[in-house]
């Protein structure tokens, strides 16, 4: 019975990924053909139509090492400001009393719903004029500084650990600070991993932004010079199509690696024997 | 109940906050700039590859000559992306010197926004714009009777044909000598299943799409009017209406696509003619077997207009050193310069006299020579309040009645003109 | 060491707790933890969006630095022209329709998944990468595939035949919405499985196996305990995938190129865009902003009463 339905959900879980994988995969083909195939023959590897030449190009037009480097550092930057800082106001917006904490709230809400066009232009002036921050990483880095999603899953996933475990902490003797640190956070550890690769994922693809405030190519994030090498390459090469997508491959795989190394931490110690002990 | 009132509190800190920083914003200093300071300046191009190559040769001759006066040169990308690119750094006062590829039709938003330097204000500014341009480069005039911009290049777009989907058609390129004819051949062309589609312009709603489809036939059809003149719309008349007409019924009867293609469709052999300019001879090469007509009109001429597609270049206020700027852009524009430019892009410099000052260009490539004659003879994108909206309006309209074919085209034209006329007449 | 230290502060807490709490809540320290938070958003982001608002009431242009362009109150008109311009009406409906679909079939698709990807026990780093590809793929290359799925001489309409729908899919007015909502359900999965997974983790074993010992089948189970044991969870991925479908932009724009047949998948902040930045028309922009922000608000507060599942 229970071992029928492991393999039913197997199979489910197999189509699904599938369905998931179809388009990387197309994505990888297709940047290995010399000529664009948009055929359904095309989805499988013909021996005669494939290149590395797609990569090559790219390899030539920019510089994959400086690109990934600021890239690097740009993503680096908000992962660390949202893990510190905002780990930080997830928890005492959900553990902790103080007065003001609705009125946080809610200014966290209203940041994530307003969308990114309708600040740019003003944030541009500020970052670049009145802060000074053109072509500088800090001025990449301070727009999304702290991601509020991060801050509300942080918060969220806090809200679900029992006050009474706070409550018997503290009457331990146990400091706030000790509290977040030594109890709260090992608790939550798979929202944090998540919250961290759902953080990667916004800088490392962003492409305005980085593109607004550096001006200098050697500056330029992986996301922005492949931008600009798609739409340089959209015009003239005989695969066009082939280069793009082969830009995007490039852009993806460091991300999927990081995922890849550390899905294995979703995994957590039981919640039920904290609140025992 | 706390939650709304915490979040009417949030708003209206935004709000507080609004007010005060507005307060201060005024407060901002002056524009960078005098008008005739020399030393080194900072200078955009686009990514276009081969403009690239022509832009840094340039730069390196002019800084190998002008050790005081270096120019830094940058790439952007075209598109979309520039367009928020330079309306932020406009803003910021970021802005290089000069840049290259400043589409005509985000003139006016710039000289709205007193990003832009009359070219007017160096003694000899306007005469050496006539000078190079001449009667064309009154369309690029502004309102107040100024240049804002220099023009710089044309693309005209013709129609290339595919030779191997005529033949197997059966249909002649000097069919295409009317609308009307253009229509019967592309039905033959359906018929034969020589190809997908006879035209594949892009139908996307962008303002700028109609310049490759319904501009392009008006302005043969009308024999070079611009879509707006003196302040009203031109297009409510007969020329506009059977340029429309053309078109509807040509995605009425499947002879064009409804769909954006991904790529270029004439190059992948799925559509028989494409509305394309001479940067295009590079790009299809040896793709494919083609050639080249003019933009047919509503009677057969062989004086037909078209459309320019020029980018030009403009000297931007923030700018400090901008008689250095003026000086390279005299020379980025010399007869030298041109010639070099015209070689290494295959684009066509707007100089008046560049059918003859560069004869044995065209002799060598004779594929060339179509347009620059036909580069005597373009229309551009009029220099009106709110270009950009003017357009937007049109595209939709257009879509709306030609493309989904919903409505009548007397409709259409008429309240899109009136439209465009009120827009026009707005700050 | 742990001793002393703790003694102190509690001590010192409990002595003053009756004066600074009623001042400053029981934990005041909270006040520092959320100060580097709050100092982002007022130095980052309170700017920008004051000036978003302060454009809306008034008829506004950028302008170049010292340039000095009339730029008068106008009080709601920007509001009024915005509400009443059928183009941004459309682009609501569109916003709608897309959240009609995409909110239930992501919430109810990713825990699915997330709750199979929980339980499975062979080759689990497999299906969680594969889950998650879709998310960290760029736009552009997603596009691509879909596109080659879903346009007129696409896959779906060679394998679909006569059934084909004419106007094919994303030419069709009516069709084009939801095929944008299904794409990009498929593509944000990965983050709200993520979510979901996180949140599964925090449910004790323990429930299953005493309902198990009580008789309750797979489904019984996964209704009464997961369902229930979520709902948290349940609600960020509503109020979360609400506001990324309410601020949508680049994936109507690449798959329909701009705003669709007739506008029917303009997104609203497409048209932020095209009337703030190409068309020069900031005020307007903002107006369409402010309203745009002020629905999102309203749907989460509904989204809340509906699903419920917090403390405060």
């Amino acid at each position: 019975m229970k071992a029928k339905n492991q393999s039913l959900q197997l199979i489910l879980l197999f189509i699904g990924a599938l369905v998931f994988l179809f388009p990387f995969y197309y994505m990888v083909m297709a940047s290995l053909q010399t000529k664009p195939d948009t055929t359904v023959a095309g989805a499988f590897p013909n021996p005669a139509n494939l290149t590395g030449q797609n990569y090559v190009d790219i390899n030539k037009a920019i510089n994959l090492f400086s690109g990934v480097l600021n890239s690097g550092v740009f993503t680096g930057g908000v992962l660390l400001g949202t893990l510190v800082f905002g780990v930080l106001a997830g928890y005492s917006l959900a553990v902790m009393r103080f007065r003001g904490r609705g009125f946080v709230f809610g200014m966290m809400l209203l940041v994530q719903m307003v969308p990114f066009q309708l600040l740019m232009i003003p944030l541009y002036v500020m970052i670049v004029r009145s802060y000074g921050l053109g072509d500088n990483y800090l001025g990449m880095i301070l727009p999304f500084a702290i991601n509020s999603t991060g801050v509300f899953v942080f918060r969220q996933y806090f809200l679900q650990l029992p006050a009474s475990m706070f409550e018997a902490a503290r009457i331990d003797g146990a400091s706030e600070w000790q509290i977040l640190w030594r109890i709260a956070v090992p608790l939550v550890r798979p929202a944090l991993v998540t919250g961290a690769l759902l953080t990667f994922i916004g800088p490392w693809n962003e492409f305005l932004w980085p593109f607004l405030v550096t001006k200098r190519a050697s500056m330029q994030p992986l996301a922005v010079s492949l931008a600009n090498y798609m739409s340089t390459v959209a015009a003239s090469e005989t695969n066009p199509y082939g280069a793009i997508l082969a830009g995007a491959c490039v852009l993806a795989a460091p991300a999927l690696l990081l995922f890849v190394f550390f899905q294995k931490y979703f995994v957590q110690t039981d919640l039920g024997s904290a609140v025992k002990g | 109940m706390k939650r709304n009132s915490l979040k009417i509190a949030a708003i209206s800190g935004a709000l507080i906050f609004a007010a005060s920083m507005a307060a201060c914003s005024s407060n901002s200093p002056p524009a960078g700039g005098n008008a005739g300071t020399t030393g080194p300046i900072e200078i955009w191009y686009s990514n276009n590859k081969a403009e690239v190559t022509w832009g840094k040769a340039m730069v390196a001759e002019w800084n190998a000559a002008h050790a005081d006066q270096q120019i830094t040169a940058q790439e952007i990308p075209a598109g979309k992306s520039s367009e928020e690119v330079i309306n932020a750094a406009i803003t910021a006062g970021t802005t290089p010197c000069l840049i290259f590829n400043t589409a005509p039709v985000a003139v006016p938003q710039f000289q709205k926004a007193g990003g832009l330097v009359a070219l007017d204000t160096f003694k000899d500014g306007a005469a050496y714009i006539q000078a190079r341009t001449g009667a064309l480069a009154d369309q690029y005039k502004s309102s107040d009777g100024k240049f804002y911009q220099l023009p710089w290049k044309s693309n005209p777009v013709v129609l290339f044909y595919n030779k191997d989907i005529f033949k197997k058609a059966g249909v002649d390129p000097s069919q295409l000598a009317t609308q009307a004819d253009l229509l019967t051949a592309a039905r033959k062309i359906k018929q034969s299943g020589a190809a997908q589609f006879a035209m594949w312009p892009s139908p996307g709603s962008e303002f700028y799409q109609s310049w490759f489809d319904f501009y392009p036939f008006y302005a043969a059809a009308s024999n070079g009017t611009p879509l707006v003149k003196d302040g009203k719309s031109t297009f409510n008349s007969d020329a506009g209406k059977q340029t429309a007409e053309f078109w509807k019924t040509m995605y009425a009867e499947g002879l064009a696509s409804k769909e954006v293609y991904q790529g270029d469709s004439f190059a992948d052999g799925k559509a028989a003619i494409a509305v394309s300019g001479p940067w295009a001879i590079d790009y299809y090469g040896d793709k494919v077997n083609w050639g080249t007509v003019p933009v047919p009109g509503l009677t057969a001429s062989d004086k037909s207009y078209t459309f320019s597609d020029a980018k030009n270049i403009g000297l931007f206020s923030a700018c400090k050193n901008q008689q250095t700027a003026w000086d390279v852009l005299k020379f980025a524009t010399s007869p030298d310069q041109d010639g070099k430019f015209l070689k290494t892009t295959g684009q066509m410099p707007m100089r008046s006299t560049a059918v003859t000052d560069y004869a044995d260009f065209f002799t060598s490539k004779p594929a060339y020579k179509a347009f620059s004659d036909q580069a005597t003879r373009t229309v551009e994108v009029p220099n009106v309040n709110n270009a950009v909206e003017v357009w937007q309006t049109f595209r939709d309209a257009y879509s709306k009645t030609v493309v989904s074919g919903q409505g009548t085209v007397a409709d259409m034209l008429k309240t899109t003109a009136d439209k465009i006329d009120q827009l026009v007449a707005a700050k | 060491m742990t001793t002393t230290t703790a003694a102190g502060p509690a001590r010192t807490r409990r002595a003053t707790g009756k004066a600074t709490g009623a001042i400053l809540g029981r934990q005041p320290l909270g006040l520092v933890f959320v100060a580097p938070y709050v100092l982002y958003i007022v130095l980052v982001l309170a700017y920008p969006l004051g000036f978003a608002v302060y454009m809306s009431f008034h008829d506004y242009f950028f302008t170049a630095p010292g340039v000095e362009v009339p730029k008068p109150f106008v009080g709601m008109d920007n509001f009024v022209a915005i509400l009443t311009d059928p183009a941004v009406a459309r682009s609501f409906l569109n916003t709608l329709i897309f959240l009609v679909i995409n909110v239930p079939l992501t919430v109810v698709l990713s825990l699915v998944l997330a709750n199979a990807l929980n339980r499975v026990t062979r080759l689990k780093a497999f299906f969680r990468v594969s889950y998650y590809i879709p998310y960290i793929t760029a736009s552009v290359a997603t596009v691509a595939i879909w596109l080659f799925l879903f346009q007129g001489s696409g896959l779906i309409n060679q394998l679909l035949g006569p059934l084909a729908p004419n106007p094919s899919w994303l030419i069709n007015e009516s069709l084009a919405m939801p095929v944008i909502a299904i794409y990009v359900t498929w593509k944000q999965l990965g983050f709200f499985i993520l979510l979901y997974l996180a949140a599964l983790q925090n449910i004790p074993n323990e429930l299953y196996e005493s309902a198990s010992v009580d008789g309750a089948n797979k489904r019984q189970q996964f209704m009464n305990i997961t369902v229930p044991g979520v709902r948290s969870a349940t609600l960020l991925v509503m109020v979360l995938s609400t506001i990324t479908g309410a601020n949508m932009f680049t994936e109507p724009y690449l798959l329909t190129g701009g705003g669709g047949p007739n506008g029917a998948s303009a997104s609203p902040v497409y048209l932020m865009y095209k009337k703030g930045i190409e068309q020069g028309h900031p005020g307007l922009a903002a107006a369409l902003g402010v309203v745009l922000v002020i629905g999102v608000l309203a749907v989460s507060l509904i989204q809340r009463k509906l699903v419920g599942g917090e403390e405060d």
